[in-house]
């Protein structure tokens, strides 16, 4: 009744906020904070939740891709930690940059056997990725025996992580950066097109005429190749090859996109979407540490964001399932 | 007597779009109500709204008089409305025996507790309620379009059946299979059973309706007139606003040989099928189901593999690659809308330019501008309705997401080829003649368009001669201008061919 008697331009303008429902979300989160988080909004502080949201942000940029596909990517922890490895005991051969471009390397190739054994075989994403995630750490763990190595210290080492351009952070950078790529892909490109109609039929993809098993493994690749920029700046944040140095990244990157609104099911997603969702991982990741909350408690308060905000992503539909449940059958 | 379900001045908007405007129905006991419109008008929303899958924005239910509300499709089935939509809901690796349990297990809270199947005798009575006589332990997979539809109506007309919803049950179905549908449902009636009915085809309406509802722009501008009290184009008028003739079309001379199929065999148990759709001919397909008509037209589209050659203006077309079919200007309109045609959660225009993307990004990179220039007038051109064309193809009404499957083949760049598989399904009146003066257009234009249609008046009107399909071998030909009852002879098979 009241979405009839609501005149034509509001309802048409509360139509055009609704996508908007993760920046809301954002937004949101980021005043609650401010208000009661002492600190959390000095310049210094947002400087460095920028910091570590660009870099989740990266990876979540490859996440997206594979979600849109439909897929899902669960080896990005263990392939950023066996790119760390790798690239540390390359140093002495390559040299630091060369190095690092050695584990980044590995990311990709990661990436694109995952799409293979996906594409070609017809494997289940969740199969494999999870496979991949275990292989990645098992090789990781026995090039170093276990571990930790340290990185012979250089300038250049330490500069995807802590050097600056013009005054800006490069993480932050290749954030900004990753961000534009994948909207440029996704809603300027022929293959990030492909990309959404595989994922939102594959059969109908293919009788349409579309490649879906190339489109398909260009799609882990290019996801591969986000996740390695990420790996090369948290190899070079540790200064060292760290066999265990992202456990948490895929299902980070996963709650960012789903934080952001992007459903699992493939055909649907868009990049201001991802860095809503990293926001909120990196705001509330900095706000538990400023509150001093328990790590166990950390993981609690995480669990309950991510739950909530994909409850608010329904919102539209929160009133009229409210509403369905309390009414009263006057019949019964 | 009282209405067994009266639907009060229901109201319904999504976003913009105000889907029913006060949209009133009554239900008899005992009597077969058709409701009718365009497509769009609004019929499937107020089924969703009456089988309780969606609420209303305003207005009433009442179930004999006392007014009801139902949460979810679990309350409304419990009070006796039984759903049966076009989407069958039945499990197909599951047995005729464990399906038709499946649903009693659903509706009971001690499922856990009591036995997982019906007792056999049980099952069996209750496929014969609908005239089927199955072995119980087959797998549901190995069932008829027409059959699995009688399964799910006995499964759920088992309980209490007070009010039966069938929204386009006959959409799928060939004659024959519709015809036992309608002895089902008129023995339901004789029970006692209200029954809604939704349906384009007017002979279908005369068959079995008693009152008519017709609803345009989500207003019912005939609300449960008897049948008899109306003539057809009463009925078309009111549906449409205007009166439609089905045209006479006139059909080009065919020109060069475009598809050549030379001993194709779309299934291992199929004859090997020759043949050469020219350009600018019409080629109808016609079959009843399980004839392998339908295989046969998705194997010259190079939409499934089969053995033999085909060849495409000359050129090798690997049977079951859609890729070069596309390239060589082959375009394929599937017959299975949902689940091989469309990209429910992408935009109408993004469904339209599915085949066309490296056409509209020459060096990768795709120009919404030229996207819109190219597509948007053949969405215009199959009138789509409303014409949005950014919104989600899977909230357009059945007939209308149909024009997006149509507008995408259309659009193929250098188009030689149209094979399309029941092109009208689900389309109202006024809709499926925009579809036939595309295809005559098309084919006017030089294009070679294979039409497979259990459509016979479609086939007859459209076509320059209709292959018949029989066992997986073509069996006969008619000519244009043939008698129809030659076409059905031929069908059964009671021709020498
Ligand atoms: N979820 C939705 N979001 C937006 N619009 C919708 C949605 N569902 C339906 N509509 C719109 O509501 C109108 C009525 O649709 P409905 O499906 O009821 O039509 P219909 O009479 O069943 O048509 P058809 O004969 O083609 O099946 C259409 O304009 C349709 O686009
Ligand atoms: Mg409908």
């Amino acid at each position: 009744m009241t979405a009839l008697a609501l005149p034509l331009p509001v309802r048409s303008a509360w139509r055009r906020w609704r996508p908007g429902a993760a920046a809301w979300t954002t937004l949101g989160v980021f005043l609650l904070f401010a208000v009661l988080v002492p600190r959390f909004a000095s310049s210094g502080n947002l400087v460095n939740v920028l910091r570590v949201a660009a870099i989740l942000c990266v990876a979540a940029c490859g996440q997206a891709i594979v979600l849109v596909l439909g897929g899902i990517e669960f080896s990005f922890g263990s392939s950023a930690a066996l790119a760390s490895v790798v690239g540390v005991l390359a140093v002495p051969w390559l040299g630091p940059a060369g190095g690092l471009a050695a584990g980044g390397a590995v990311v990709i190739a990661i990436g694109a056997l995952n799409g293979a054994l996906i594409a070609g075989f017809g494997l289940p994403p969740f199969v494999v990725t999870l496979g991949m995630l275990m292989a990645a750490a098992g090789a990781a763990a026995s090039l170093v025996g276990g571990q930790p190595i340290d990185a012979p210290p250089s300038a250049a080492f330490a500069w995807p992580a802590a050097g600056s351009v013009a005054t800006i952070p490069v993480p932050i950078l290749l954030g900004a950066a990753a961000v534009t790529v994948l909207h440029a892909l996704l809603s300027r490109s022929r293959l990030g097109r492909l990309w959404y109609l595989a994922g939102a039929n594959p059969v109908a993809a293919r009788l349409s005429g579309i490649a879906v098993g190339r489109v398909t493994f260009l799609g882990y690749l290019v996801a591969g190749a986000f996740c390695a920029v990420t790996a090369v700046v948290l190899t070079s944040r540790v200064g060292s090859g760290q066999p265990n140095l992202a456990p948490n990244l895929p299902f980070e990157s996963i709650a960012a996109c789903a934080i952001g609104g992007i459903p699992l099911a493939g055909g649907e997603g868009r990049a201001h979407q991802v860095v809503c969702g990293v926001l909120v991982i990196a705001m509330m990741n900095n706000a538990v540490v400023l509150l001093n909350f328990p790590i166990a408690a950390q993981q609690l308060v995480m669990a309950v964001v991510i739950i909530g905000a994909v409850l608010l992503q329904n919102a539209g539909s929160l009133p009229v399932m409210l509403r369905r449940a309390l009414t009263r059958r006057p019949n019964a | 007597m009282a209405a067994s379900l009266e639907a009060d001045r229901i109201a319904k908007a999504f976003g913009a779009t105000l889907a029913l405007r006060g949209a009133s129905l009554h239900l008899q006991p005992g009597r077969v109500h058709a409701l009718l419109g365009e497509n769009g008008a609004g019929k499937s929303t107020l089924v969703k709204i009456i089988v309780g899958a969606l609420a209303p924005d305003a207005g009433a239910l009442r179930m004999a008089g006392r007014p009801v509300v139902f949460r979810s499709v679990r309350e409304a089935m419990a009070a006796g409305i039984v759903p049966i939509h076009q989407h069958l809901s039945l499990f197909p690796h599951l047995s005729v025996l464990e399906n038709l349990s499946a649903f009693a297990l659903g509706c009971t809270r001690r499922a856990a507790a009591s036995s997982a199947l019906l007792p056999r005798a049980e099952a069996a009575a209750r496929l014969e309620t609908v005239g089927l006589h199955l072995d119980l332990d087959q797998p549901v997979a190995a069932l008829s379009l027409g059959q699995r539809q009688l399964l799910e109506i006995a499964r759920s007309v088992g309980r209490e059946c007070r009010v039966l919803v069938l929204d386009e049950p006959t959409a799928a179905l060939n004659h024959s299979e519709a015809a036992r549908l309608f002895e089902v449902v008129r023995r339901l009636c004789a029970a006692g059973t209200a029954v809604l009915f939704i349906s384009h085809r007017l002979d279908e309406i005369d068959a079995v309706a008693d009152d008519v509802t017709v609803l345009r722009d989500g207003r019912a501008v005939i609300a449960g007139t008897p049948r008899s009290h109306l003539s057809r184009e009463a009925l078309v008028r009111a549906m449409l606003g205007t009166a439609v003739a089905a045209a006479t079309r006139h059909l080009p001379e065919p020109g060069a040989p475009v598809l050549v199929a030379a001993g194709l065999r779309p299934g291992p148990g199929d004859a090997p099928a020759d043949c050469v759709v020219r350009a600018g001919e019409v080629v109808g397909l016609a079959g009843l189901v399980g004839s392998g008509a339908l295989e046969l037209a998705a194997a010259l589209a190079g939409a499934r593999p089969a053995a033999g050659q085909l060849h495409v203006a000359g050129r090798r077309l690997p049977p079951g690659d859609r890729q070069q079919a596309v390239a060589l200007g082959v375009g394929y309109v599937p017959g299975d809308r949902h689940a091989e045609g469309l990209f429910p959660v992408l935009s109408a225009l993004q469904n339209a330019s599915a085949c066309s993307t490296r056409g509209l990004a020459p060096a990768g990179v795709l120009s919404p501008a030229r996207e819109a220039a190219r597509m948007l007038p053949w969405l215009r051109r199959m009138k789509l309705h409303p014409f949005l064309p950014a919104m989600k193809a899977r909230t357009f009404s059945g007939g209308n997401q149909q024009k997006l499957l149509m507008a995408r083949n259309l659009a193929i760049d250098g188009l030689r080829v149209l094979v399309v598989l029941e092109p009208t399904r689900g389309v109202d009146i006024a809709a499926r003649e925009t579809i036939h003066d595309a295809i005559a257009d098309i084919a006017r234009q030089g294009v070679a368009v294979v039409l497979a249609t259990s459509d016979l008046d479609e086939a007859m009107a459209l076509a320059h001669r209709v292959l018949v399909v029989r066992h997986g071998r073509i069996a006969a030909e008619i000519l244009r201008g043939a008698a129809r009852t030659n076409l059905l002879d031929a069908l059964a098979g009671q021709a020498a061919a």
